[in-house]
C-alpha cells in the first residue's frame, strides 16, 4: 500500500519542542527525526512526558515552543483533524454508540472528503479482516473482548491510511497473554502496510522487542535514541540503564578514567558522558564465586538472598554490605543453575570491559 | 443506648413530616370531587361528583361559576415552555461545553449564569419590565419579554445539569474522532452529542417544567395575555371554587405522566448500559 | 480507565471556539439579568407623576418609601416572616434530615425518602399554595379534625387569612430546601468518627453538639440561603393565604407596578436586593463554603 516511501527519508521531525503545564515541564527541547516505514518505540517511566509527546505530535496539545514537521510541512499550528496522523488510545476510546463496522467506517464517512458508500464498505471489510475480526462487524463495541477492542481501535485508525500512527500504551489494558500475542500482530500489520508506528510504552521489554529504534525519555528529555541492541548494550546514561531493568548500577567517584565504587577501583576503557558518576554492569555479565576464590578483575562481596526461575534463565538476588540488592542472571544455555546457601557471602565478579562507566569525562 | 430510642422517634417524626408535605394535597384532591355547582371549596363533601372536572372542559351547563380561562392559557404556557426549553438547553450545552477548559473569566461567567436562578422572580420580572416599558418603550408579551426572563431562570439549571454530565465525559473519544480527520463540529454532532443525550434530556425536562410552572417573572414580564399559572393566580383574589382544585389534580397528573415517561426512558437506557456491561464481563 | 482519560481538554477548541460557545449565554445574562437589575437602581431615582414617569433624577420615591408607615411596615413584616420561616424550616427540617442523612444506613432508602420529599415539587407552585385554603379554613380539614377529636369546641378562625397561615404555607413549601443540603452533609459524616466518640463514652447529646451539628453546619447555611432568597422574594403565598393582610416587599412591588408606579416599585426592589445581599453575606461569614464543600 504505502511501500513506495523511501524508508530513509524522514516522515516527520520534531525541532526543539517544549511543553509545560503550569510549573510542570513535560517536554524539554525535544528534537527527533523519524523515517518512513519504521517502528519507533518510546520508553519512559510514568511522568517522563511520553504521553505528552504523542499528544503534541497528534495535535491534541500545542507545544510552547518548537516545530512539528510532517513530510516536510510545518504542522505545528494545524488542528488535529487536519494532520492525518492516526492515534490509538490506551483505553481504546471506541465510540460506544456505534457497532464495530461503524467504528471502523467512522473516519471515512465523516471526514473532509466523503468516500463513496461502496468504497467505504470495501475498505472497512478489508481492514476488519486484516485485523482478524471478520464476522464481528455487526457487534456493539461492548460485546467484544479487550483484545478485539484493541483490533477495532487499530482498524479504525489504519483504514484512514495515515502516514504515521501514534500508539499510546496500546497494550497496557490487556492481560499478559494477550499482550504477548498482540505484539507480534502489531508488528506484522505494520509491516504489511508500511506505515510508521510510534509506540509509547512503560515496559522496557515491549520497547526493545518492538521498536526498530527506541526513544528513551527521561524527565521530558530524550536520554537516548538508538536501535534496541544499542540501547540494551550501551545505555547512554545511568537512568537509561535503570529503566532497562537489566543493570546493576553502582554510584561512586570518577577521576580521569578511574572509577571508585563500593567494589573498589577500576580503570575504564572509556567514559560515557553523564551528570553523575556511576558504573553499570549487566545482570548476565556477573559471575558468582565462592568467597576467597582467587580471580581476575573487579568484584564485590554480597550475601545470597533468593533465586527466581524464569524458564530460560535464573535470577539470583544478593545483598551487598550497604544493603543494596544486586541481581545476577544465569542463562541456562550456558550451564546448569548453581545453588547457593542463603545468608552466606559470595563474590560477584565481572570482566572490566563489561562495566559501563558514566561521568563527566 | 439512646440512639435505640432516638431512631424510632425520628422515624415517626419523618413520617409526620411527610404527612405535613402531602396532607394539603390530599385534602385538595378530595375536595375536587365536591358536588357542583352549589358545593363550595370546603368540607363537608355534599355529594361525590366529577362535576368540577366536567366544568373545566365546559361539559356542564353554564352556571354562576365562570369557567377557568384555560384553553388559550394552556396553549401559551406549552408554547412558552417549549421555546424556553429549546433555548435554555442550547445555551446550557454551549456554555457547559465552553467550561470544559479553563478560560479567562470562567469564574465570573459561572457566577453570572448561576445568578439567574438565585435572583428572585420579582426582581428579574420588575427589571425586564422596566427595560421594556421605560427604556425601550415596547409592549410586553409572553413570547418576548416573558420568554427572555424564563430563559434567564431556566438556563442556569440546564447549564448545571450539562456541566455535571460533561465533567464525567471521557474526552478521548472526541480526540479519537479528530485523529480520524473528523472536524470538531462534526465530532460534536456525531460523537459528543449522542453520548451526552441522556443529560440533554434531563436539562430539557428541567427547563420545560420550570418554565411551565413559572409565575412570578411571568406576572411582570408577560403583558396582557395570560399563561396558565397567571390564570390560576387570577382566581386567588376572587372567590375560589373546587374547579381550581380539580384543575390542580389534572396538572399534577400531567406532571407525573411527564415524569414517568422520563423515568421510563432513563431506566431503559440505564438497564441497556448494565446489560451491555454484563456482557462485557462475560466476554 | 487509567489516568490518561483525565486530560486537558482539546487545545484547538480553546484557541478558537470557547469564547463563541460562552458568549451567547453570558450576553443573554448581561442583557436580560444584569442590565435590568441595574435599571431598577436607576429608575428608583426617576421622577414619578400620577400617570407618567420621567428620567429626571430625584429622591422623591425614596422619601415616599421611608416616609410611609405602610411601606416601612412591609419591610419589617418581610424581615419578621423571613426570620420565622427560616427558624421553622430549620426546626422542622433538621430532625428529618438527621433521620434521612445519618440514621438511615441504607443508601436506597435514604434516596427514596428524599425523592418522596421532592415529589410535591412536581405540582404547580400555585396549586400547592392554594391547597392550604381547604386545610386551614374555618370549615377546613384541621378544624374539622380537631373538633371531631373534641380538642376544640369552636373552630379556630385565626388559622386562615392571617400571618400564621402565610408562615405555615411557606414552611411547608420551602422546608425541603433545608432538609436536602443538611441531609447531604450528614450523609458525608464518617460513621467511624461517631463510633469512636461513642467508644470514648460520649452520650448522644454530647456527640450531637460536638460532632454532628458542627459537621452539618455548611448544609444548614446552604439551606438557609436557599430558603432566605425564596422567602424574601415571595409575594404569592402572602397574597393567597393572608387575605391581603400580610404585605411583603414583593407584594408592594406587585401593586405598585399594577398601578404603574415604576419608581416606587424600583425603590422597593433596591431595598429587597440590599436586604438579600446582607443576608447572604451574613450567612457566608458563618461558614466558608468553598472550603467546606
Amino acid at each position: 500500500m504505502a511501500q513506495g516511501m523511501n524508508s530513509q527519508q524522514p516522515v516527520f521531525r520534531l525541532e526543539g519542542v517544549s511543553k509545560s503545564y503550569g510549573s510542570v515541564t513535560a517536554l524539554r527541547d525535544i528534537t527527533l527525526s523519524v523515517n518512513g516505514n519504521e517502528y519507533i518505540s518510546v520508553l519512559g517511566p510514568s511522568g517522563s512526558g511520553k504521553s505528552v509527546l504523542l499528544r503534541v505530535i497528534a495535535g491534541f496539545d500545542v507545544p510552547d515552543s518548537g516545530r512539528v514537521v510532517l513530510e516536510g510541512r510545518d504542522i505545528t499550528d494545524v488542528p488535529a483533524h487536519e494532520r492525518g496522523i492516526g492515534f490509538v488510545f490506551q483505553n481504546f476510546a471506541l465510540f460506544p454508540h456505534l457497532t464495530v463496522f461503524e467504528n471502523v467506517a467512522f473516519g471515512l464517512r465523516n471526514g473532509k472528503v466523503p468516500v463513496a458508500a461502496p468504497d467505504v464498505e470495501q475498505r472497512v471489510k478489508d481492514m476488519i479482516s486484516l485485523v482478524g475480526l471478520a464476522g464481528m462487524e455487526g457487534r456493539g463495541v461492548h460485546q467484544i473482548s479487550g483484545g478485539q477492542k484493541q483490533r477495532v481501535a487499530l482498524a479504525r485508525t489504519l483504514v484512514m491510511a495515515p502516514r504515521l500512527v501514534l500508539l499510546d500504551e496500546p497494550l497496557g489494558a490487556l492481560d499478559a497473554n494477550l499482550r504477548h500475542r498482540m505484539r507480534n500482530e502489531l508488528r506484522a500489520i505494520r509491516e504489511k502496510l508500511g506505515v510508521t508506528f510510534m509506540h509509547v510504552t512503560g515496559s522496557e521489554t515491549e520497547a526493545l522487542a518492538m521498536g526498530d529504534r527506541v526513544v528513551v525519555l527521561d524527565h521530558g528529555r530524550i536520554a537516548q535514541f538508538a536501535r534496541p541492541d544499542q540501547v540494551y548494550g550501551q545505555p547512554a546514561s545511568p537512568s537509561v540503564a535503570h529503566f532497562l531493568n537489566r543493570y546493576n548500577i553502582f554510584e561512586g567517584e570518577l577521576s580521569g578514567k578511574r572509577f571508585t565504587g563500593p567494589f573498589g577501583m577500576i580503570d575504564a576503557a572509556s567514559v560515557t558522558p553523564a551528570d553523575k558518576p556511576a558504573c553499570a554492569i549487566r545482570y548476565d555479565r556477573m559471575k558468582v564465586e565462592e568467597e576467597g576464590t582467587p580471580g581476575e578483575g573487579p568484584a564485590i562481596s554480597a550475601s545470597f538472598v533468593a533465586s527466581e526461575y524464569l524458564g530460560s534463565s535464573v535470577m539470583y538476588f544478593f545483598e551487598a554490605a550497604d544493603g543494596r540488592v544486586i541481581e545476577v542472571e544465569h542463562h541456562l544455555s550456558l550451564g546448569q543453575p548453581q545453588s547457593f546457601e542463603p545468608k552466606r557471602r559470595y563474590r560477584l565478579r565481572w570482566k572490566p570491559e563489561d562495566a559501563i562507566v558514566f561521568g563527566r569525562g | 443506648m439512646e440512639s435505640r430510642v432516638l431512631k424510632p422517634v425520628l422515624a415517626v417524626y419523618t413520617l409526620l413530616f411527610i404527612l405535613f408535605l402531602y396532607a394539603p394535597f390530599f385534602v385538595l384532591a378530595i375536595l375536587s370531587f365536591q358536588s357542583g355547582p352549589e358545593g363550595g371549596p370546603q368540607f363537608p363533601i355534599i355529594e361525590w361528583s366529577t362535576y368540577w372536572y366536567r366544568h373545566i372542559f365546559g361539559m356542564v351547563p353554564p352556571s354562576r361559576v365562570a369557567p377557568l380561562p384555560l384553553g388559550e392559557a394552556l396553549f401559551r404556557s406549552l408554547t412558552l415552555a417549549f421555546m424556553t426549553m429549546v433555548t435554555s438547553t442550547v445555551l446550557g450545552v454551549m456554555s457547559a461545553q465552553a467550561f470544559r477548559r479553563k478560560f479567562k473569566g470562567s469564574g465570573l461567567a459561572f457566577y453570572l449564569i448561576v445568578l439567574g436562578m438565585m435572583v428572585p422572580g420579582v426582581l428579574t420580572g420588575l427589571g425586564v419590565s422596566l427595560l421594556a416599558n421605560n427604556i425601550l418603550g415596547i409592549e410586553r408579551h409572553w413570547w418576548s419579554t416573558g420568554f427572555v426572563t424564563h430563559v434567564v431562570y431556566t438556563f442556569p439549571f440546564a447549564f448545571l445539569v450539562m456541566l455535571a454530565i460533561l465533567n464525567r465525559f471521557d474526552a478521548s473519544v472526541e480526540e479519537a474522532s479528530w485523529s480520524l480527520g473528523v472536524s470538531p463540529a462534526r465530532t460534536f454532532r456525531k460523537v459528543t452529542f449522542p453520548l451526552i443525550f441522556p443529560g440533554v434530556l434531563s436539562a430539557m425536562l428541567f427547563a420545560f417544567t420550570l418554565s411551565y410552572d413559572e409565575f412570578s417573572r411571568t406576572l411582570f414580564a408577560s403583558g396582557r395575555d395570560q399563561t396558565l399559572p397567571l390564570a390560576i393566580y387570577g382566581t386567588f383574589s376572587v372567590e375560589i371554587h373546587p374547579n381550581v382544585f380539580a384543575f390542580g389534580v389534572l396538572t399534577t397528573v400531567f406532571s407525573f405522566a411527564l415524569l414517568s415517561v422520563y423515568a421510563i426512558l432513563m431506566t431503559l437506557s440505564v438497564r441497556r448500559a448494565k446489560k451491555v456491561a454484563m456482557q462485557e464481563d462475560i466476554a | 480507565m487509567s489516568g490518561t482519560a483525565v486530560r486537558q481538554a482539546p487545545q484547538q477548541k480553546s484557541r478558537s471556539s470557547a469564547p463563541w460557545l460562552i458568549a451567547p449565554g453570558v450576553l443573554w445574562m448581561l442583557v436580560f439579568l444584569v442590565t435590568p437589575i441595574l435599571l431598577i437602581v436607576y429608575v428608583s431615582f426617576w421622577t414619578q407623576t400620577t400617570f407618567k414617569i420621567e428620567p429626571t433624577l430625584t429622591l422623591q420615591s425614596w422619601q415616599a418609601f421611608f416616609g410611609s408607615d405602610t411601606y416601612l411596615n412591609s419591610l419589617w413584616t418581610t424581615v419578621r416572616i423571613w426570620l420565622i420561616v427560616l427558624a421553622s424550616t430549620f426546626i422542622i427540617g433538621y430532625p428529618t434530615a438527621l433521620f434521612v442523612g445519618l440514621f438511615v444506613k441504607n443508601k436506597t432508602l435514604s434516596t427514596v425518602l428524599l425523592v418522596i420529599c421532592v415529589i410535591p415539587f412536581w405540582t404547580s407552585f400555585l396549586i400547592r399554595v392554594l391547597a392550604w385554603r381547604p386545610m386551614l379554613g374555618k370549615e377546613g380539614a384541621i378544624n374539622i379534625l380537631l373538633q371531631k377529636f373534641g380538642i376544640i369546641s369552636q373552630p379556630i378562625e385565626a388559622l386562615l387569612f392571617t400571618e400564621l397561615s402565610v408562615i405555615i404555607g411557606m414552611t411547608q413549601i420551602y422546608v425541603v430546601f433545608m432538609v436536602g443540603p443538611i441531609a447531604f452533609m450528614l450523609g458525608r459524616i464518617d460513621p467511624n468518627i461517631i463510633e469512636a466518640a461513642r467508644d470514648l463514652g460520649a452520650g448522644f447529646g454530647r456527640i450531637f453538639w460536638k460532632i454532628i451539628f458542627p459537621l452539618s453546619l455548611p448544609g444548614v447555611v446552604v439551606g438557609a440561603i436557599f430558603v432566605s432568597v425564596m422567602v424574601l422574594g415571595e409575594f404569592a403565598t402572602a397574597a393567597a393565604l393572608s387575605g391581603r393582610k400580610v404585605n411583603l416587599l414583593g407584594n408592594i412591588i406587585v401593586t405598585q407596578v399594577g398601578s404603574l408606579k415604576w419608581a416606587l416599585a424600583s425603590v422597593v426592589g433596591v431595598i429587597l436586593t440590599i436586604v438579600m445581599g446582607l443576608v447572604i453575606a451574613g450567612f457566608l461569614r458563618i461558614v466558608d463554603l468553598k472550603r467546606e464543600l
